[in-house]
């Protein structure tokens, strides 16, 4: 009945897709407006300053070396001085020795004239203290008068400056703030008319199963036959919100197969499973194809990495949200300037869970030669980008070292509780599963050996024969 | 003066503006890809112009831009196959009769009907398009060699269908936009398609379509759970090749103005979709310019340069060896083709400077 019901409203169910694929868009438009116009206002400011203090470079130029030149010319002054002094007791020397030279020669005393000599000396001494005495007024006359001329100027063309930056600072602000308005409503509006649209179309779509308030997905009596093989049979379990749930089993125990099943790469042979999808809906998921379960909200990765290793990590990320992108076919052959809008804002939301996990550094890097442990995590990225509720991860450690098994670890409880995501996961290394998981599961040949916490699991007799047994001999 | 204003900038806290040598036009020409298939295509129309006009006698041979004519048309169908090949990881070896559909449109829309030549094209692309919408569905049943020979068998069944319906095709000189185009003038055309079809083909590589292509192709698997659907982008990969290859045709009866089907050494032949397929290989898988200069090699350099040189011009037979060769020696050593070649040198070029850098100016400075 419900696989009917499922069937008569999937065009509804399209149209669904599709305004929530809207509303998703300008939720995060709306979002990227935040800090839309602080660049362009950050850019035309500075342009404006950079022009203004070109304009007034030359007066800062003289002002600042206002003191220096001063100094200078006083020290030059002095210098001119000093020669002309020198020149001038060298004349009175050779003067006076001559003097000396002829009264001696005639026999007179000539004790005089070096006591004159001396006098002379001190009064040439005394004018030149006095010069210095004048030249350090006119350098101080200089010094006040050079504030007059270029120092205020300068000050004043500052201020004036100064003051038409915050007037056009303002000016700008006001204008991109109801800029800022006026997107903003515009977005609003249509999220408002793409929700009533939503609304009305969820309104066609009668809800057919319900589930308790606290579990995500509910599988109800799996059975996968492949011929006359029966790889699951009657399996039924319940993952919790916000748990991680880990599925183990012998070789061929049939848990890739569950999670194929899950994810729809194949179709079930009986069996309902229910999932609660990211918007708060009780979905059936028999009723999706492959490649539209993502849209509910269940991301996985692979026991061997399945990236696109000739692009780089980023446009690894980009591949998960081809689905979120608004704009057509069209759009992408012309590349629209909307197109790239999106791109853009969705490079930017991939560049924050590539900074959450820790791999912000490599998002240029190609996938080709990246260590297995780091891609590994890019995978994890990748379910994340598509806003998976459910990440359904497929032998996560396989392929591990000790040391990035243990880092797993860490990542897996940190992606669970930053956001929110529920966490299933099949998994060999009974270390991780003990470590990390809330509710283990164990199957057998398609069918439940036990459900429950860690420790009732070790507990549980028919597990331990089943499966630990085995590799306690070991 | 200049030391003033960074000491200016410094005290603001400001970054001094970005250098600003070339104009916005420059930097869109000279530092973006579309830019560099604008300026190809431009070089491309002053080549026919010198050609044709003989401005500066015995500069461009006639015979080089005719053969420049050929390869180019060949060059649309080479990036179709590109996109196919390299980015949605289908096979296919029907390109022949694919471009066939192009030139009978031609044929029938342009000679019989003398309607213009965009009426042509747009006739062209439509039965292309639906053609790649059947093999497209068959290939969502069939994958690798078994795709490959069906699609050989398609294209051998549409040219059997051209010989019986016109074996012979033709068209005469017609009118574009009010100006006769003569056999000679074909380049002109070409050019301009080939540049769109690149630019095209560049926008489609690096949208969310050319991405979700690469993962079906890594992966359909991974493809499906990233919600890839395989029915729409292998259709599409199919569409876009057809079409490609139609569009190619009608290039190719413009330039060449009449085709005999039925030659088994023709172009609607498999040796067309093995020539193209070299094409692509050669040039690489990956590469809009590694696919022009491909088909370059495949249909252009016989009579553009190897004709002149006395060895090939007595035994012709020789020039395929060339061909031959080129593709043994790319597969074996340079597996992603010359593009990749290219890519090699860039890199060891950048290797060197920095070493020549290092050399002068020391270690810490280099």
């Amino acid at each position: 009945m419900a696989r009917i019901l499922a069937k008569k409203n999937s065009l509804t169910q399209k149209n669904i897709i599709k305004l929530r694929k809207h509303l998703d868009f300008y939720r995060e438009e709306l979002a990227s407006l935040e800090g839309k116009y602080d660049e362009k206002l950050d850019k035309k400011l500075n342009e404006f300053l950079i022009k203004g203090n070109r304009k007034i470079a030359k007066l800062a130029f003289e002002a600042c070396n206002k003191e220096q030149y001063a100094e200078a010319e006083f020290e030059a002054k002095l210098q001119k001085y000093d020669v002309r002094s020198y020149m001038k007791q060298r004349k009175l020397n050779h003067g006076i020795a001559k003097k000396i030279f002829k009264k001696a020669s005639k026999g007179e005393p000539f004790g005089y004239l070096l006591v004159s000599r001396d006098k002379k000396m001190r009064a040439l001494d005394k004018k030149r203290a006095k010069y210095i005495e004048r030249l350090e007024k006119q350098k101080a006359r200089f010094l006040e008068k050079n504030s007059l001329t270029f120092v205020v100027p300068y000050n004043r063309k500052k201020a004036a400056l100064e003051n038409e930056y915050f007037a056009l600072k303002a000016k700008l602000e006001a204008e991109y703030t109801a800029k800022l308005y006026k997107e903003k409503s515009k977005i609003q509006d249509k999220i408002i008319k793409n929700e009533k649209k939503l609304s009305k179309a969820k309104h066609k779509i009668k809800a057919t199963h319900t589930l308790p308030d606290d579990v995500l997905l509910e599988v109800k009596g799996l059975k996968m036959y492949f011929g006359g093989l029966k790889a699951v049979d009657d399996l039924s379990f319940n993952v919790k919100k916000g748990e991680i749930f880990g599925l183990i089993g012998p070789n061929g125990a049939g848990k890739t197969t569950v999670f194929n099943c899950i994810t729809r790469f194949y179709n079930a042979t009986g069996g309902d499973m229910y999932f609660e999808n990211k918007y708060g809906e009780v979905v059936d998921l028999r009723s999706f194809k492959v490649h539209d379960i993502i849209l509910q909200g269940i991301g996985r990765t692979f026991q061997n990495i399945e990236l696109v290793k000739e692009v780089s990590v980023m446009e690894n990320l980009l591949v998960a949200s081809t689905r979120s992108y608004k704009t057509g076919f069209w759009g992408h052959v012309f590349a629209t300037p909307s197109l790239k809008k999106e791109d853009k804002m969705l490079r930017a939301k991939a560049m924050r869970i590539l900074r959450f996990m820790g791999l912000e550094s490599y998002a240029g890097w190609y996938a080709m030669g990246l260590p297995y442990g780091i891609l590994k995590k890019v995978e994890i990225a990748r379910a994340l980008m598509a806003d998976a509720k459910l990440i359904i991860m497929d032998e996560p450690a396989a392929g591990l070292n000790d040391s990035e098994t243990a880092e797993l670890t860490e990542t897996i409880r940190k992606i669970r509780d930053e956001f929110g995501v529920t966490i299933l996961l099949v998994e060999h290394d009974m270390g991780l599963v003990m470590n990390v998981c809330d509710t283990v599961c164990a199957i057998s040949f398609g069918q439940m050996l036990g459900i429950g916490t860690t420790e009732e699991i070790q507990k549980n007799e028919a597990v331990q024969e089943a499966y630990l047994g085995v590799s306690e001999e070991e | 003066m200049k030391k003033y204003l960074n000491k200016n900038y410094a005290l603001l806290g400001k970054t001094p503006p970005k250098d600003e040598r070339f104009t916005k036009v420059a930097r869109a020409l000279f530092f973006n890809p579309i830019g560099h298939y604008i300026l190809f295509g431009v070089l491309c129309y002053v080549v026919a112009y010198l050609a044709t006009n003989k401005i500066i006698p015995d500069l461009i041979p006639y015979s080089l831009q005719s053969s420049l004519a050929i390869s180019f048309s060949f060059a649309i169908a080479s990036i179709g196959f590109c996109l196919l090949m390299g980015y949605s990881g289908l096979a296919s070896l029907g390109t022949g009769g694919f471009i066939g559909i192009g030139s009978y449109s031609v044929h029938y829309v342009m000679y019989q009907a003398e309607l213009p030549l965009p009426v042509a094209i747009v006739a062209a692309l439509l039965v292309a398009a639906l053609i790649g919408v059947v093999v497209g569905f068959i290939s969502l049943r069939i994958e690798g060699i078994y795709l490959v020979i069906l699609t050989l068998g398609l294209s051998e069944i549409l040219r059997n269908v051209y010989m019986v319906v016109e074996d012979k095709i033709k068209v005469k000189n017609f009118e574009l936009f009010g100006t006769l185009i003569k056999k000679q003038h074909s380049l002109y055309i070409v050019a301009t398609l080939l540049v769109v079809v690149m630019i095209i083909t560049h926008n489609i590589i690096n949208s969310p379509t050319g991405r979700a292509m690469l993962a079906m192709k890594n992966s359909t698997a991974a493809a499906q759970a990233m919600g890839i659907s395989l029915i729409k982008y292998r259709l599409l990969a199919f569409v876009i090749c057809t079409m490609y290859a139609a569009l190619s045709g009608v290039m190719i009866m413009i330039t060449i103005r009449s085709i005999q089907a039925s030659n088994a050494s023709g172009y609607y032949a498999l040796i067309t979709s093995l020539n193209i397929l070299a094409a692509v290989i050669i040039g690489g898988f990956k590469s809009i310019w590694g696919a022009v200069f491909g088909s370059f090699v495949m249909y252009g350099m016989q009579t553009a340069i190897l004709q002149d040189i006395p060895f090939f011009a007595e035994n012709p037979e020789f020039i395929t060896f060339i061909s031959g060769a080129l593709v043994i020696i790319v597969v074996m050593f340079f597996p992603g083709g010359l593009a990749q070649l290219i890519l090699e040198l860039k890199a060891k070029v950048k290797v060197w400077y920095k070493k020549i850098k290092e050399g002068i100016y020391g270690k810490d400075l280099g």
